[in-house]
């Protein structure tokens, strides 16, 4: 990986802090349905901008740092494994899709990161309980998680472009 | 790249895949036999026939993180306290029938509705314990 400058370090430390604080914020709000696993994401509104504008290295350390310190802050230490099994099955998705997608076509990638996002929590939930029944829980997950993608992907896609046209960094 | 309709559609699929497997859930669900199957780190350590109950039970199971109290009644189930934070267990309120289980994650505890005993230890018990 080549050197991180101390401008590109700072905008990512910027970046987590964002992230951490949505994440930290999202977890004070109760949950609209009482059905686990079901979020709204906001913070990925920071990890979709970040894999299409700084690159894999950088998002990844940006994912995972927010993940870490968002369930240490927010107490849901428990959840962590959750957490980071959905949030980097997420990652690779959306990165993969960088690769295929246009800019008009970014909110895709949160969609469809969303839905595997659901499919990795789901997974982890079934290894950690040992009870495969927990897979019923998918469809609901899968609608709310489509929804939410879309939301927080029309949320990143409008970040980025307004932010391509300022050609500011 | 791919044109922007090809991703409506593919969305569009699972979209509509979820809510159909959503509707079978909730149409194929039966209300003759109801037996609560509490399952703790995927080992079932009660089984209780809710049609046989005939006065509220309560009873606790412990996980890794605290307690579940758990609350039985006729014809239902549900998880009357916990000491998670974040309550969802508690939330989903009584469940009737095998559409979707209760889960407390934190706990490792999972309480299903099926249509046989899982607790092979026990025999199956409708009265107080």
């Amino acid at each position: 990986m080549k050197k991180i400058s101390t401008k590109q370090l700072t905008f990512m430390a910027l970046l987590t802090a964002i992230a951490l604080a949505i994440h930290v914020a999202e977890a004070q709000i109760p949950a609209p349905v009482p059905i686990p696993g079901v979020k709204l994401g906001l913070a990925n509104i920071v990890t979709v901008y970040a894999v299409f504008t700084l690159g894999a290295g950088p998002a990844l350390m940006i994912l995972v740092a927010r993940i870490l310190l968002g369930s240490l802050f927010a107490g849901q230490v428990m959840s962590l494994a959750y957490s980071l099994a959905g949030g980097l099955l997420c990652f690779v998705v959306m990165l993969l899709l960088k690769r295929i997608l246009t800019r008009r076509q970014i909110w895709v990638a949160s969609v469809i990161g969303a839905i595997f996002h659901n499919i990795g929590q789901i997974l982890v939930a079934i290894v950690v309980t040992g009870t495969p029944a927990i897979v019923s829980y998918l469809p609901v997950l899968l609608l709310s998680g489509i929804a939410a993608g879309l939301f927080t992907g029309f949320a990143a896609q409008t970040f980025i472009r307004r932010m391509d046209k300022r050609d500011m960094k | 790249m791919k044109k922007t309709s090809f991703w409506v559609i593919l969305i569009a699929a699972v979209a509509l895949l979820s809510a159909a497997a959503l509707a079978w859930q909730h149409f194929s669900a039966n209300a003759d036999k109801l037996i609560a199957n509490v399952y703790l780190d995927g080992e079932c350590v009660r089984s209780i026939d809710l049609n046989k109950l005939t006065e509220p039970e309560t009873f606790t199971v412990s996980g890794p993180v605290g307690e579940n109290v758990i609350t039985a009644e006729p014809g239902r189930i549900c998880v009357s306290h916990a000491d998670c934070p974040d309550q969802v267990c508690v939330n989903m309120g009584w469940r009737s029938d095998g559409k979707m289980p209760i889960v407390c994650l934190p706990n490792r505890l999972v309480i299903e509705i099926e249509d046989s005993a899982q607790d092979t230890e026990n025999p199956i018990d409708g009265v107080v314990g």
